[in-house]
């Protein structure tokens, strides 16, 4: 994959490593944007764009506040927010992803029943709910990282992320 | 306990939950929350393959491909570049004001402005019950700027003395002192110079002394000079010189003149009187009597006749006295210094300068940036709360 054909001047959010971080990010972010959005078109331009933003800024990046992949979550999930509010003045119509339902056919018939429920069970959430999920399962942030994400403090962020999580078990049924 | 501190429990269930996420082995109790995981993360959507390799293409060439996310991102360009055109502009006005003020020329260094030539030394009267000084001193370096001329106006009084009516304007007499320096070499051709700057504005050299002797030379005037040329003179001749002193008296002779104008008048009205009752006069012991008064009041008219002139006259005329001393002027003192002690001072200057310019740039740029910070400040906070709404209604 010959990701970025820019040779960094300095500074650790450029180079080599902005490539290693979109290959070690690259899917995760699209996945919590699609999550977000529920969208597939409008996940493929976002995630494009933040990469993008990602790369134009990069000379930017300060590791003091924060790693860089918090870094891009938090450009991703700014473009995606901005998405959103622009198909709200817009009206847009979404194009729901595809239901995954054929995927679970292959599985073990609790397995794939329990797959659904909580997929039914997240998209159910709470937006707010929903997001601190995607962020930590898919983006497998730390709670810092999270923090960062979210604009709150870390304690903060494990709060929301322990609720969160109690909601979705709620919702899903699961008992500990 | 606060909202946010969470118990030793879930602190332990989010500490496995990054375990998980880190796919590091977890005890029992938290495969539950594995499973759930699992699930969260086999749901999510995943990339195309095609949108995979787009994205590597649009990646790899950030710069040839401009989507409208493209388009969106370049943006911030513009702030800057107003940003850095604001700072040009703030720093050409800066530079405007700094040379305009007169900053850059060391501002001690000007001549006096040449005065508004008024014909007399005649000022304008002031208004009932404000305090007019009748004398006034003006004294300094010439860095004071100016002279005190520059505010005559030009009113030229009746030289009719046998009108009662008494002056509108002030008159004014002025005399002012200059002591220049200058070395004794150039000691005869700035004495020259004095001399032919007083004729060249019609003034006349009253007296003078001119004493050529090494160190000890020394040279003295007495300028009279109309009054509304004063200032031109005093500024003409400091160009000739180092200035050591200037010392500018004003002394206001208004009142004498009215008085003197109104006593001619008196005596004027009197004569006419005498005149009258001579012509009726039946003895010539009456006759001889009235003509001795008349005698006496025509003397005192000439005299007061003379005393208007002399008054009028010290109003027309200034008198200015200069002194030349011998001594290295600033000119000398500068070449005596040597050249690095010239080029420090050069220097300086310059950061004097460059002080200058930067704190009037500050000034200007100030109150602009902290705007500017306000409303970009206002504007994230107003955004990411528009962002934050749409995560909540979405």
């Amino acid at each position: 994959m010959t990701v970025i054909a820019a040779v960094p001047t300095s500074g650790p959010g450029a180079g080599e490593q902005f490539e290693q971080l979109y290959r070690s990010s690259a899917a995760d972010v699209y996945a919590y944007v699609a999550s977000l959005l529920r969208d597939r078109t409008a996940a493929e331009d976002v995630t494009a764009l933040a990469f993008e933003r990602a790369f134009r800024r990069r000379a930017l990046f300060d590791m003091r506040r924060g790693t860089p992949r918090s870094w891009l979550f938090a450009i991703a999930r700014n473009a995606a927010l901005d998405e959103l509010r622009k198909r709200r003045r817009t009206g847009a119509l979404l194009h729901e992803i595809a239901d995954p339902s054929n995927e679970l056919e292959d599985l073990d018939s609790d397995l794939a029943e329990r797959r659904l429920l909580v997929r039914e069970g997240l998209a159910s959430l709470e937006p707010r709910d929903r997001e601190v999920i995607l962020l930590k399962f898919v983006g497998r942030l730390s709670n810092a990282e999270l923090a960062r994400v979210l604009r709150c403090s870390e304690s903060n962020a494990g709060t929301r992320l322990h609720r969160a999580i109690e909601r979705l078990r709620e919702v899903c049924g699961v008992t500990r | 306990m606060s909202r946010d501190e969470l118990t030793a429990s879930e602190r332990e269930e989010l500490a496995a939950l990054d375990r998980i996420l880190a796919r590091e082995p977890v005890g029992e109790q938290h495969l539950e929350l594995a499973a759930l995981v699992d699930s969260v993360r086999a749901g999510a959507p995943r990339m195309d393959p095609a949108f995979a390799e787009r994205l590597d293409a649009r990646l790899a060439a950030p710069g040839k491909r401009r989507s409208r996310a493209g388009a969106r991102v370049a943006r911030p360009a513009i702030p800057r570049l107003a940003l850095a055109g604001s700072g040009l502009v703030a720093a050409a006005v800066a530079f405007t004001i700094v040379i305009s003020s007169g900053l850059l020329s060391g501002g001690t260094t000007h001549p006096p402005a040449p005065a508004s030539s008024p014909a007399l030394g005649i000022l304008p009267r002031k208004a009932p019950g404000a305090a007019a000084s009748p004398t006034g001193t003006t004294s300094g370096p010439l860095a004071s700027g100016g002279v005190a001329s520059g505010t005559a106006v030009a009113i030229v009084p009746s030289t009719n003395f046998s009108g009662s009516k008494s002056l509108s304007a002030r008159l004014v007499h002025r005399d002012s002192t200059l002591t220049l320096a200058t070395p004794p070499a150039s000691m005869q051709r700035v004495a020259n110079r004095i001399v032919a700057a007083t004729e060249q504005r019609g003034g006349v050299v009253q007296s003078s002394n001119v004493a050529i002797q090494g160190p000890a030379s020394r040279a003295s005037f007495s300028l009279a000079v109309p009054t509304g040329r004063l200032g031109s003179l005093i500024a003409a001749l400091s160009t000739l010189a180092s200035v050591r002193a200037l010392n500018q008296n004003t002394n206001d002779i208004t009142s004498s003149y009215n008085v003197e104008q109104a006593r001619l008048a008196d005596n004027v009205a009197a004569r006419a009187a005498l005149l009258k009752q001579l012509a009726t006069a039946a003895t010539a012991t009456q006759q001889a009597g009235i003509q001795k008064q008349l005698n006496g009041l025509e003397a005192r008219i000439a005299a007061e006749h003379r005393d208007l002139g002399r008054l009028l006259g010290q109003g027309r005329t200034a008198t200015l006295h200069v002194t030349v001393v011998a001594g290295a002027s600033a000119k000398h003192a500068k070449a005596a210094a040597g050249p690095f002690t010239t080029a420090f001072h050069r220097a300086l200057h310059a950061l004097e300068e460059i002080l200058a310019i930067a704190l009037v740039v500050l000034a200007i740029v100030l109150p602009f940036a902290l705007t500017a910070l306000a409303l970009w400040w206002g504007a994230t906070a107003v955004r990411q709360r528009a962002r934050e709404r749409a995560m909540r209604t979405a």
